[in-house]
């Protein structure tokens, strides 16, 4: 019986899916017991954090994370040192750092794979992140489903308040450090930075309109750093190397290593620590395995369901963020969802847009409706009951949802979902749409017979 | 008459110290109310906002626009399925008609006769690699198969030898969900699309 807790090392956990021992973040992933306090600094752990607090002014420590290159994982990929100088350390009056493990997008374990193996990583990040700008208590928004990873983190904090990294005097410093964890209740828009401090807050967790920024009116309507979990857990190794050792890996644009999740049709579905710059051929044939026997890939979502799909002509593609963009992607949360040629290109688009429409906050209106209006369509195109008009839909919907239309970024991703399986299978959404057949599989089926797949009740 | 009982309410009157301010209380308060009761009650919710001093109205559009809160009965053991992409290639569909049928019923929300069990189809989970996978008694269960499943549920049906060879205690919590069957009703509507 798989009854038992599933962290590491404990018993129920077979092996951890993914990269241990990897240059940066895994590095000492392969260690057991690394999620207890003393097993960490064994291995180097919290030599950053004293590092930071005895021997670096906090602008110096901004500084350094500026010049590694450090770009937010969590989705946007904005610089983080740069984020971290827009909060003004003098001001006077509380200051926040808001951790966002809220992780939901679809394809994205990463998070939960950095905190279920080294747990005092994230802590040591977020109070190194904390001192350098300026806040002295930090929230965890953790999604609610993580019962685990939270159980683990409120270990870890009750073991580093022990050992005095956390408190009123962290080693000695006269700089007190708090970390307080607020669990999410199972919604997608949490993840949106706004929505979160909304929900933080005790809200519904609708996005807000900006400016004013989190930097400037965050948290409690105070300056707050937002960061994502691996942003975070990075900057220890950061602040101990040095942003000279980190500019080593990756590209220019894009240095270091990120954790990028892969799943759906692959022989290996893990957390493999990548190199930026190298390509998805490698991240997919290689270190996850490739599609089963006798499959071929069909497309991959490169950075979660949100970022714009690639088709298996461009599996060479770079994992950098410009090699991204140059293809019409991006590189979101790192999740890269692999489908073979089993399975049919509109069906996983109608599923993503059940998504999208079932998480959307319904502030604005292309958003609310057009994901809607997008489920229904992809309904009659897929019970074969649809012509040229649907096609014509899809794209208005798509288009309606793109380029600043809406408040926050979960409408574009609706859009880019349709979008971007449009451009790279058009044929497949006109087999369905116009010839009324799914041609996934040794023989085309005609889709009147069905139809009764369709429907997914879960979601009306 | 209260539905919550003066240990809880007590609980939850605490809460508000913890936050910068007081609101941030309304989601623990209302974890701690449907953990004790199993579902939201609408009297629950009024108690919860009378011990936070906020409006009953709030505290109701707190708890519609947040999936993991339930205003309608749930099983003692609830199944959240994830249905998302990763998990919808790798089988997640037939899991999910495989749970319906041992679990004997027809549709998400749906209590089973005996009151133990109830499934949510949910979007991912956030352990892809592990697909297909659910979450159960707040714990995660990977790379799930039929045969998997009814290990499950049958564990659950005899909660106390399954629990002895397991080697733990059966979950402290009641079996506050009605023993008997419910009456079916859709799932609650989340109304965040006409807040
Ligand atoms: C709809 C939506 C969902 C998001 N979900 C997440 C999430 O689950 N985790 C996350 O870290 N960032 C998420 N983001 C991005 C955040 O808004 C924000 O950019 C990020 O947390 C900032 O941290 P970073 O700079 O360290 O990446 C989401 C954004 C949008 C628009
Ligand atoms: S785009 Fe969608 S999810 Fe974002 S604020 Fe608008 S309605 Fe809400
Ligand atoms: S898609 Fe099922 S856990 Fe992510």
């Amino acid at each position: 019986m798989p009854e038992k807790s599933i962290g590491p090392n404990l018993p129920g956990r077979a092996h951890q899916r993914g990269t241990v021992g990897g240059p940066i973040l895994t590095e000492w992933f392969a260690t057991k017991d690394l999620h207890k306090l003393d097993v960490y600094e064994s291995q180097g752990g919290y030599t950053a954090l004293r590092k930071a607090l005895t021997e670096m002014a906090p602008a110096a420590i901004t500084t350094e994370i500026k010049t590694s290159g450090l770009r937010g994982r969590g989705g946007a990929g904005f610089a983080t040192g740069v984020k971290w100088g827009f909060i003004k350390r003098d001001e006077p009056g509380p200051k926040y750092v808001v951790v966002n493990a809220d992780e939901s997008e679809p394809g994205t374990s990463k998070d939960r794979y950095i905190i279920e193996n080294s747990p005092h990583m994230l802590l040591e990040g977020i109070m190194i992140a904390a001192y350098a700008v300026g806040a002295n208590q930090a929230w965890i928004y953790i999604r609610g489903e993580y019962d685990e990873p939270y159980r683990m983190l409120r270990e870890a904090m009750a073991e580093a308040r022990e050992k005095g990294y956390l408190g009123r005097k962290p080693l000695g410093i006269d700089y007190p450090l708090d970390i307080q964890m607020y669990r999410g209740h199972g919604a997608y828009i949490c993840g949106e930075e706004t929505a979160l401090l909304e929900s933080l807050e005790g809200k519904r967790a609708q996005p807000r309109s900006r400016p004013p920024f989190p930097a400037v009116k965050g948290a409690w309507g105070r300056p707050t750093l937002l960061n994502n979990v691996e942003t975070l857990a990075t900057v220890p190794w950061i602040v101990n190397h040095g942003a000279a050792a980190y500019v080593k890996f990756g590209t220019e644009k894009s240095p270091g290593t990120r954790l990028m999740s892969v799943s759906g049709n692959v022989r290996k579905p893990g957390v493999y620590e990548v190199e930026l710059g190298q390509t998805f051929r490698h991240v997919i044939m290689e270190l996850a395995g490739g599609p089963p026997e006798g499959r071929k890939v069909k497309v991959f979502w490169p950075g979660g369901s949100s970022a714009p799909v690639l088709p298996e002509s461009m599996l060479d593609t770079k994992t950098d963020m410009e090699s991204l963009a140059a293809a019409r992607s991006m590189g979101g949360s790192g999740g890269v969802i692999v489908m073979d040629d089993t399975h049919c290109v509109v069906r996983a688009a109608y599923r993503l847009l059940q998504f999208y429409a079932h998480e959307s906050c319904g502030k604005c209106t292309p958003c609310r409706v057009g994901g809607d209006w997008a489920v229904r369509t992809y309904e009659r195109i897929l019970a074969g009951e649809s012509s040229q008009v649907e096609l014509g839909i899809l794209e208005r919907v798509s288009d309606g949802l793109q380029n600043g239309r809406c408040l926050c970024g979960l409408g574009d991703s609706a859009g880019w979902v349709i979008d971007s399986t449009l451009r790279h299978f058009r044929e497949e959404y006109e087999d369905h749409a116009l010839r009324h057949e799914c041609n996934v599989g040794a023989t085309p089926t005609a889709l009147r017979a069905t139809s009764p797949q369709v429907g997914r009740s879960a979601r009306a | 008459m209260s539905s919550l009982p003066e240990r809880v309410l007590e609980e939850i009157r605490e809460l508000p110290a913890k936050y910068p301010q007081h609101r941030s209380a309304v989601m623990p308060a209302l974890d701690l109310a449907q953990e004790e009761l199993g579902h939201l009650t609408t009297e629950a919710m009024s108690e919860v906002a009378a011990a936070l001093q906020l409006d009953p109205g709030y505290v109701e559009g707190v708890a519609t626009f947040y999936t993991l809160f339930h205003l309608q009965p749930v099983g003692r053991h609830r199944f959240y399925v994830c249905t998302n992409l990763s998990c919808m290639l790798r089988g997640a569909d037939e899991v999910v008609a495989h749970l319906r049928k041992a679990i004997g019923v027809s549709e998400p929300g749906e209590v089973s006769k005996d009151g133990l069990f109830s499934y949510e189809a949910v979007e991912c989970l956030g352990a892809c690699e592990y697909a297909p996978m659910c979450r159960l008694d707040h714990l995660y269960h990977y790379d799930l198969t039929p045969q998997k499943i009814d290990a499950l549920v049958v564990a659950r049906r005899a909660p106390l030898s399954a629990a002895a060879k397991a080697g733990r205690v059966p979950s402290p919590r009641k079996p506050s969900a009605p023993a008997a069957a419910p009456p079916k009703k859709p799932r609650a509507p989340r109304t965040k699309k006409n807040a």
